[in-house]
């Protein structure tokens, strides 16, 4: 009865190269929404005034450093943790800006729903702290990490491995798959209620359901604009406290 | 209710004139991933629920710590996600793989 | 690193949407890398020092705020200081009148009584002169009465220089 299927994830996420096809250097609509991820910010942090007072544009980008400053620096690691603002600044407005193209038209795509993206910045954040832990515990690093105080000499073979694989496995591996999957989640969510506005407009009888199901993709729209920011905002966070278990050990 | 059964019939797969071999393989996939991923949302819905619940009473207690409460929250809310979302990622694996 | 090759190569395979392809990760490496240079080469420093320098700015103003305002007090306090001390001065002054009154007061009652009192005595020494007088003027006739008298009663002459003092001692006793 239904002339319309749900499209193959496939197609929902995979995009054809626009050239370089095959190549390592293959670029594609993801590849772009990264390029502009990197030229937006720059376009608006460059044409912001720097004056003493400060007004529009200037404002934005101020309030984008103080919030990392402030919600994510300062709570996580404190004040020694400031000379990490350009690492942390840079991650959460790639990321913000990775996700924000999901709800801009013609775009309609996070970049940050490839894995892709959210790995490459996994691997950042893992290589980041333990260079941060080297620097600060030299090689007792890693006793710092693996060897909790208190706990009982009997237990230590069970705890090293799992505190291994929690520190050095899972948490990159979490940090990407919690970008991804929720980009990933909702950019499925707006596709759902996008086709099924379509499915419901065809049907005739049904067409008086497409304002519920169209009221609910705008909804749904606005609670991705903020999934998008508060996943930028977790990125950074977690990437901060990541650093900051790497200087503070215990 | 008849939106749902439009909703179903929309995100059906397969039209049932086309017969496929692989479809059976292809349908009881589809009902583990769903299975999967909604066992997997159980925990972590329960768990987001008492952060946020507890994170609210400490506000409401205690106002002006409310930003520190709020940051704390999120990490929780983030930890605790990724188990639902590790579900979902398992899911979409499970019906492709 | 084997280990992102051999994802994108399942990825390749299969097409799972769940596994990272390479060239997305090579595009997205090298763009996260020129974000970061450029935030920390490029796009931050102005901004930080905008707002160092406005925060500098800031603190610069709330100190001098703070002068002017210990200044605003000091100068109060001088003002109440001056205020006590031309009031102190006023009371001395008033009190000082109120002295040099009240001397001028006990001086003037002092010369008032003493005229009253001149004048009374004045008055009493002219009464007395003038009963005195009256007396001097009344006594021949008395003297005479007293001597008829005495003549009546004692049946014989009583001369009068012979009756005189006697009178002039009970005169004197009378006064």
């Amino acid at each position: 009865m239904l002339a319309l299927e749900f499209p193959p994830i496939e197609n929902l996420v995979e995009w054809p190269a626009y050239f370089g096809d095959g190549e390592f250097f293959a670029f594609n609509k993801i590849a772009l929404i990264s390029v502009l991820a990197v030229v937006i910010p720059t376009v608006l942090f460059l044409l912001a005034k720097k004056e003493m007072v400060p007004r529009g544009l200037q404002n934005i980008c101020e309030s984008a450093i103080e919030f990392v400053e402030n919600q994510v620096i300062m709570s996580a690691i404190g004040p020694e943790g400031l000379k990490y603002l350009p690492m942390l600044l840079s991650m959460f407005l790639f990321v913000f800006f990775g996700n924000i193209f999901e709800v801009i038209p013609t775009f309609q795509m996070p970049a940050n729903a490839r894995m892709a993206n959210p790995l490459v910045l996994a691997l950042i954040t893992w290589a980041t702290f333990i260079y941060v832990g080297f620097k600060h515990h030299g090689i007792g690093y890693l006793k710092e990490v693996m060897v909790p105080p208190g706990v009982p000499k009997a237990l230590l073979p069970v705890v090293i491995p799992i505190e291994f694989l929690s520190t050095f496995l899972l948490r990159p591996f979490g940090l990407a798959v919690r970008l991804f999957a929720n980009l990933l989640a909702g950019h499925i969510l707006l596709v759902t209620f996008g086709v099924l506005c379509i499915a419901v407009w065809r049907l005739d009888a049904m067409a008086i359901l497409v304002p519920f199901s169209f009221a609910t993709l705008v909804a749904l729209t606005g609670f991705e604009v903020m999934v998008s920011f508060i996943q930028a905002f977790v990125f950074a966070l977690l990437t901060a406290v990541y650093i900051n278990s790497s200087i503070h050990t215990h | 209710m008849s939106l749902q059964s439009v909703a179903i019939d929309v995100l059906a797969q397969a039209d049932p004139e086309v017969l496929d071999p692989k479809q059976g393989q292809n349908e009881a996939a589809a009902s583990g991933a769903g299975l999967a991923y909604g066992l997997a949302a159980i925990g972590p819905a329960l768990g987001i629920g008492y952060i946020v619940g507890q994170a609210i009473q400490a506000m409401a207690r205690q106002p002006e710590s409310a930003s520190q409460v709020q940051t704390t929250m999120f990490l929780g809310i983030a930890f605790t996600e990724a188990l639902a979302l590790i579900g979902f990622v398992i899911a979409i694996l499970l019906k492709f793989v | 690193m084997s280990f992102i090759v051999l994802a994108a190569e399942a990825s390749a395979e299969t097409k799972n949407p769940v596994l990272p392809v390479v060239s997305e990760m090579f595009w997205g490496a090298v763009t996260f890398t020129a974000l970061y240079l450029l935030v920390k080469f490029v796009l931050l420093p102005p901004f930080k020092r905008t707002m160092s320098d406005r925060a500098a700015t800031i603190a610069a103003d709330k100190d001098a705020a703070e002068l002017a305002r210990q200044q605003v007090a000091s100068a109060d306090s001088d003002v109440v200081d001056q205020l006590a001390g031309t009031r102190a001065e006023a009371a001395a002054i008033i009190e000082q009148a109120r002295e040099e009154a009240e001397v001028e007061r006990t001086r003037l009652v002092g010369r008032a009584e003493r005229e009253v009192q001149a004048m009374r005595d004045l008055a009493d020494t002219e009464l007395s002169s003038a009963r005195d007088k009256a007396m001097q003027g009344m006594k021949p006739q008395v003297s005479e009465l007293a001597a008829g008298a005495a003549s009546r009663v004692l049946n014989r002459q009583v001369s009068l220089s012979e009756a005189q003092p006697v009178i002039d001692r009970h005169l004197a006793n009378q006064n």
